[in-house]
């Protein structure tokens, strides 16, 4: 894993940490060991944004579980903090053969129950993330026919069909490992009392409040963690988390809205994080129906969007243009899909005229009614109106608008939201753009893309798998399947005595390398 | 008045909650399920499809009959148990006691500063009704109804937490922690919500006492040679004290709705947090907990008032 600190960053700075290399070794004329041993203690204390949905991996359902609960779990596959690709985390995995994945999992790892995380401990876990009721990762593992397990730390994957995106999505929700004992005693309340094998034990969740987690001193990776414990805070008001670390009554505030930034700038004593994440702001279209069946108007929406300036306007400049459901830095990206729209709205209505509305078309379009997403609105309804496709909004709470637009009502052409990324590429295609996908609003799928996802998940090189996703990109945008804007930067603030926090693709912090200056 | 009719009185007000708390929660749940969105697409999760958001409708009861799924509420809730969040799956109880202290401190102590600083005010304005103190009083008065609470909330937290750094941003401690830790933290969201209270009850207060102060019968009374003094304490302030509790009372209940705005100013884990969070979710069950919890207080509080007027005033029993 990347492990990279701050060099006792200026006031003021704005640090871009994407491809730093990693600071090890010696470091202020210090050896290694000096260094790692005086980064221990501290509690740390974070404004979080949103209360769990739930502590068990397998019940919840928000994206902004994972900080918290990667705190509490380790994964059976990590990845790299740049790049997403996975590499071992509790487990190695090999593929024998195209339908049989190998996890041969690290010996001498216990849950913070004392039990022991073997062969049957993982067997138990994925078993019930794919088969339990309340499991929400089931549809991750539909692949794996059967479990066996072939040694004392060594388990057996038959799958239905090749799925390289297996290690990946081990590294998610899926690939957590809770305590079979916690789990077996706790029966279906699951949510609240967690017992995994992670860097912190679980001490207290009071909704809405905070979370509370303590350091794990068995924890199976040596020197690690630095910290004693975490705070979790739960401030969803962004100013307010923001100045909950201006006050110095918080040492950080993550995943804070670009408009805070002037704020943090003036703020004394700040770190600010700012990096690019997969969380990509876009357009969804209903293309099942009139007038967004017709490809042209996709494509003129496509050609009417200036990105440039919407990432000026609405991001303040922390942002990376879209021109792909992949930023630039993802190992997946591919750079010639990312000049087929380039900002032209003659082209824009040129293709309007060929499907038919010289005189301009109407759009109904769903929107959210935060101070962000108006502004986006706005900007965008200010870009695509130049090209003579006039945005008729109707702005509502996020559950509101994207039940109205996902769910079986299907209101609106079009809807303002973002794609918040997975680990793996295939998981976006599928869950985005697959026939019958829930975010796929008309749930029609060209058979050609839908070979294409089945087909990135056939090879386990990551150069073959980056060229077919070469292809499902390619097919998305000509076909002009959505409209990506702009991938959002993940917005962090630290206070000066903060060490060692390195941001990473998905937008969701990890806390193992973090200590006190 | 006798204890038999005030007994009539809180037995009569606690029969008229029954209903109050059937309708309350059964508008809110209907509320709930008539506007868009879905509990369940909440608890299906990220990698949501339409099969496994038909499966949690399933699984967690979501597609019974409305009145079913209400019924089943209002059964276990008249059975003393407020069920637990859909999401999170706290009890609603424990999130309730947990919440409302933070919630009551902030509000009773905005309201204490309304009556402390308000009555004064109210008082000097009356006393001298078109004087100077009369005019910087109301203009002062009408700031404070028209500046928004979360406004002055960030102005307060920029000057006493951040400039001066003499009191917490944010955050909330419980009383039981520690008694001055929850009065500091309280403070400043306090005084935010005391702004509009403190300009209600001055208003309110001058204009029923320039009412009683300019009337025949205290005409009589200065003619008679009472003090001024007297006649406001003992003449002028007992005769409003009726109009005054209605505006008081009436106050406590507008800060308790206030307090949703105010806490997420200040980041304070009550009641208005709770609601909201639970309400974008529509996590029904919290939902229905809490408009259950405070329309008990508001009934309490009615009934608290009513036999208050009826000891202020012994004519409206």
């Amino acid at each position: 894993m990347m492990s990279s600190s701050f060099a006792a960053p200026s006031r003021r700075d704005l640090l871009f940490l994407v491809g730093t290399a990693g600071v090890t070794g010696m470091a202020g004329g210090r050896p290694a060991w000096a260094v790692e041993a005086a980064k221990g203690g501290g509690v740390l204390k974070v404004a979080a944004p949103a209360n769990p949905s739930s502590l068990d991996p397998a019940t919840g359902g928000s994206g902004a579980d994972h900080t918290i609960l990667w705190t509490l779990y380790d994964t059976l596959v990590e990845w790299d903090y740049a790049t997403l690709k996975p590499k071992p985390g509790l487990a190695r995995w090999s593929y024998p053969d195209a339908k049989t994945m190998v996890l041969d999992i690290t010996e001498g790892v216990m849950f913070h129950d004392g039990t022991a995380l073997d062969a049957a401990a993982v067997k138990f876990n994925l078993d019930r993330n794919r088969e339990d009721a309340r499991s929400n990762v089931k549809a991750d593992l539909t692949s794996i026919a059967a479990i066996d397990i072939t040694g004392p730390q060594q388990v057996t994957l038959h799958l239905k069909n090749p799925d390289t995106a297996l290690p990946a999505i081990l590294s998610d929700r899926a690939g957590m490992m809770a305590s079979p004992t916690n789990l077996r005693a706790l029966g279906t309340e699951t949510n609240r009392r967690p017992v995994g094998a992670g860097p912190w034990k679980f001490v207290s969740w009071a909704d809405n409040e905070s979370v509370v987690v303590t350091r794990n001193d068995h924890y199976w990776r040596p020197r690690r963690p630095y910290l004693d414990g975490i705070e979790f805070a739960i401030i969803p008001e962004a100013a307010t988390a923001l100045r909950s670390v201006i006050a110095g009554e918080k040492q950080m505030a993550f995943s804070l809205p670009a408009r805070l930034k002037p704020i943090i700038d003036r703020a004394r004593q700040l770190q600010i994080i700012a990096t690019p994440t997969l969380y990509c702001i876009q357009l969804y279209f209903n293309y099942a129906r009139p007038p967004l069946s017709n490809v042209k108007i996709r494509q003129a929406i496509n050609f009417a969007i200036d990105r440039a300036a919407f990432v000026k306007a609405t991001m303040g400049g922390l942002g990376e243009v879209a021109t792909m459901t992949l930023p630039s830095s993802h190992w997946a990206y591919d750079k010639s899909v990312s000049t087929l729209y380039p900002h032209d709205p003659a082209k824009a209505r040129d293709l309007l005229d060929a499907a038919g509305f010289k005189n301009g078309i109407d759009i109904s379009i769903g929107s959210y009614n935060d101070q962000d997403s108006v502004q986006r609105s706005e900007v965008l309804q200010a870009a695509l109106g130049e090209a003579g496709i006039r945005l008729k909004f109707t702005r509502g709470t996020i559950a509101e608008i994207s039940a109205q637009f996902f769910g079986a009502e299907k209101k609106f052409d079009m809807l303002l939201s973002a794609w918040t990324g997975r680990p793996d590429p295939s998981m976006t295609y599928a869950l985005g753009f697959d026939q019958g996908a829930y975010y796929n609003a008309g749930r029609e799928c060209a058979p050609e893309l839908s070979q294409l996802i089945q087909q990135s998940r056939e090879s386990e090189d990551l150069a073959t798998r980056a060229a077919v996703f070469a292809k499902i990109q390619r097919f998305v945008m000509e076909n002009a399947l959505s409209a990506p804007i702009a991938f959002q930067y993940e917005l962090d603030a630290l206070a000066a005595m903060v060490r060692g926090y390195t941001p990473d693709l998905l937008g969701k912090p990890k806390f193992e390398n973090v200590s006190f200056a | 008045m006798s204890s038999h009719r005030k007994s009539l009185i809180v037995v009569r007000r606690l029969l008229q909650a029954g209903p109050v708390i059937v309708l309350a929660t059964l508008i809110v749940f209907a509320l709930l399920k008539l506007v868009p969105g879905d509990v369940a697409v909440t608890l299906a999760g990220d990698n949501a499809s339409d099969a496994r958001i038909a499966e949690i409708r399933h699984l967690y009861g979501l597609d019974r009959p409305f009145i079913v799924q209400y019924a089943a509420w209002l059964w276990r809730a008249a059975h003393g148990d407020l069920s637990a969040s859909l999401i999170s799956r706290e009890p609603v109880l424990i999130s309730i006691l947990r919440c409302f202290p933070h919630t009551l401190l902030i509000v009773a102590l905005a309201l204490a500063m309304a009556i402390t600083v308000g009555i004064p005010l109210g008082v000097a304005a009356a006393a001298r009704a078109g004087a100077r103190i009369d005019g910087a009083v109301m203009t002062v008065a009408s700031l404070g109804v028209a500046v928004p609470n979360f406004w002055l909330g960030m102005l307060l937290v920029t000057l006493f937490a951040l400039d001066l750094n003499w009191l917490p941003a944010t955050g909330a401690v419980a009383l039981g922690e520690s008694v001055r830790g929850a009065f500091i933290h309280a403070f400043l969201p306090a005084c935010a919500l005391a702004a509009g209270g403190i300009a209600e009850v001055t208003r309110q207060l001058r204009a029923s006492l320039v009412e009683i102060l300019s009337s025949p019968q205290v005409r009589t009374l200065h003619m008679k040679g009472l003090s001024p003094a007297k006649i406001m304490w003992r003449h002028g302030l007992k005769n409003v004290s009726v109009n005054l509790l209605t505006v008081i009372g009436l106050l406590f209940n507008r800060m308790l709705a206030a307090t949703v705005v105010v806490e997420a100013v200040f980041a304070i884990p009550g009641m208005g947090s709770l609601i909201v969070n639970a309400a974008i979710h529509r996590d029904f069950p919290v939902v229905q907990g809490v408009v259950f919890a405070m329309v008990m207080v508001v009934v309490l509080l009615n009934l608290a008032t009513d036999i208050l007027y009826t000891v202020l005033d012994p004519r409206i029993a």
